[in-house]
């Protein structure tokens, strides 16, 4: 595995809107090629740190450090992939890809589609793919600049379960070839578990967990050790009415 | 089901059955023209109708030809059609900009839209006298209303595109690093594409009617001109012919923006 992915710092970051807390003194050190998952109840804050990162907002007070250089303005390392795939319906699948390249390069977009699965599509239009079609293209554009940090907002949150754990596989076999940083965003725990080196709990504004997850890859969901880490995370989610508020929140 | 019926039957007779439905599809909507037609021609024939009110339209077709071979009817139409798009160029490119300045720049739009919207309430044929005061009788009268009515369908549906563009997509493609001028090529520009064209179709329409007043008023060349004639002379037949022109033109005009439409926003049917 070559490692290029990019070192980042989150120092003291602080992010308010319209003057309610979003964010507050997050502080975090991401090691290159790194594979960090962020989890939380919805409306916690996990895109706007996303969001933070991408360069795509302005924190209102700290700084995001990218190799120890604090960023300013868009993040130049940074490929976002948002849950809603974002294509242009009015380009082909390939030209889709090549947006994001220098010169719209074709045989770099249709490497990036090859690594995806999806070279056969590449002269159709994204009207005709389905659901997890979509988000293939969305990440084959991701990947195509061989990017050195890949932020996922939520990617497969509306995929069914067998295509997402495909796509899952997919992510770990790129990022595993390329060795971006990548930051995950999802709600899926299982997933966060699956993927990450360590997986990021927010809460109250802030991380309430920073947990390394030492298991050896590919991951078995399965095993028992999974389902201690799973425990774990779903209890400091929920507190101590954990075991029952699982049987509600996860019907 | 279907798949018994086409077993019990002889396999030529429905494909047979399909042909001449789609023929009839194809056809069907010409018949009631085509019979209308034929009793005009009867009716003028056996005298029923004067010519006066309305000539045979084998007369029209005559006129036509003679007026094709000796009165130099193409160059009439010619004049015609270089005005209608000349007027379509100058209002048309002035309504596509400030539909797009407007759409993206805030301070244009404060600036510039109501100011627009106040103006486009004036029916803008309501204004041929007052043009003609300004500018006399002559080319820059006609192009001038050509240009003031194709301005506001090209800039409403200009900037209703803008506008509608997902703000979502403009962000992916700032993360992606396209530049301002990537931005708008291709995103901005294709994604109002379709409201463009739905005003461009609309525009052609205006051009067509506002050019038939402004000739019909005052032309030294042109349909309208030899309408105009024809009618101090009472050449009824010119006349028609003259109004079928028009018709025919702007007919010709549509099926251009339909196939253009057709063809740039081919994504949307997925073929
Ligand atoms: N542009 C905005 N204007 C106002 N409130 C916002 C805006 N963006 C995010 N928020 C608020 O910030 C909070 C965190 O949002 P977000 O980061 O999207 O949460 P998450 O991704 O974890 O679901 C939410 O309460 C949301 O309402
Ligand atoms: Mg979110």
């Amino acid at each position: 595995m070559s490692i290029r992915g990019v070192e980042l710092g989150l120092r003291g970051l602080g992010k308010a809107i319209a003057n309610r807390t979003i964010l507050h003194d997050i502080n975090l050190e991401i090691k290159p090629g790194e594979f960090i998952a962020v989890i939380g109840k919805s409306g916690c804050g996990k895109t706007t740190l996303l969001r933070l990162i991408a360069g795509l907002t302005e924190p209102t007070i700290g700084q995001v450090a990218l190799d120890d250089s604090p960023l300013a303005g868009l993040n130049p390392a940074a490929r976002v992939m948002f849950q809603d795939a974002r294509l242009l319906p009015w380009k082909r699948v390939w030209e889709n890809v090549a947006l994001g390249l220098p010169g719209l390069n074709a045989d770099q977009a249709l490497q990036a589609l090859h690594q995806v699965g999806l070279a056969d599509r590449a002269y159709d239009w994204p009207l005709g793919l389905s659901g997890g079609e979509r988000q293939r293209l969305a990440l084959a554009r991701a990947i195509a600049n061989t990017p050195s940090l890949l932020l996922l907002d939520e990617p497969f949150g509306a995929l069914d379960a067998l295509t997402r754990i495909e796509m899952q596989q997919l992510v770990e076999q790129l990022w595993w070839a390329q060795g971006f940083t990548a930051i995950l965003v999802t709600h899926d725990v299982e997933e966060a578990i699956a993927l990450a080196d360590r997986v990021l709990l927010i809460q109250n504004q802030h991380i309430a967990l920073n947990l390394p997850i030492h298991l050896p890859r590919s991951r078995q969901r399965g095993s028992a050790e999974f389902a201690a880490i799973k425990d774990q995370l779903l209890g400091a989610i929920f507190g101590a009415g954990y075991p029952l508020a699982t049987r509600v929140v996860g019907a | 089901m279907a798949l018994a019926i086409e077993q019990t039957t002889s396999a030529t007779r429905p494909a047979r059955r399909l042909q001449l439905r789609q023929l009839g599809q194809r056809w069907l909507p010409w018949l009631v023209p085509i019979v209308l037609i034929g009793v005009w021609q009867l009716a003028a024939t056996l005298g029923w109708l004067s010519a006066r009110v309305l000539p045979a339209p084998s007369t029209i077709l005559q006129t036509t030809w003679d007026l094709l071979l000796h009165h130099n009817l193409l160059g009439d139409i010619a004049i015609s059609t270089r005005r209608a798009l000349v007027g379509l160029a100058i209002g048309g490119s002035l309504g596509f900009v400030f539909g797009l300045l407007n759409g993206t720049f805030p301070l244009s739009e404060r600036l510039f839209d109501s100011s627009f919207q106040m103006i486009r309430n004036i029916p803008h044929l309501a204004l041929l006298p007052l043009v003609i005061l300004w500018f006399g009788i002559g080319e820059t009268s006609r192009l001038f209303l050509v240009a003031f009515g194709v301005f506001f369908p090209l800039y409403l549906n200009t900037y209703h595109g803008v506008r509608s563009i997902d703000p979502k997509l403009r962000e992916m493609g700032i993360v992606y690093g396209l530049s301002k001028w990537g931005l708008f090529r291709h995103i901005i520009f294709p994604g109002a594409l379709p409201s463009i064209l739905v005003g461009l179709r609309y525009a052609l329409g205006v051009m067509w009617l506002t050019l038939i007043v402004a000739e019909s008023l005052a032309s030294n060349a042109g349909i309208g001109h030899l309408t105009m004639n024809a009618r101090e002379f009472m050449q009824t037949d010119v006349l028609v012919m003259g109004i079928v022109i028009y018709a025919l033109l702007g007919k010709l005009a549509d099926t251009i923006a339909r196939l253009i439409e057709r063809r740039s926003l081919r994504w949307q049917v997925g073929a």
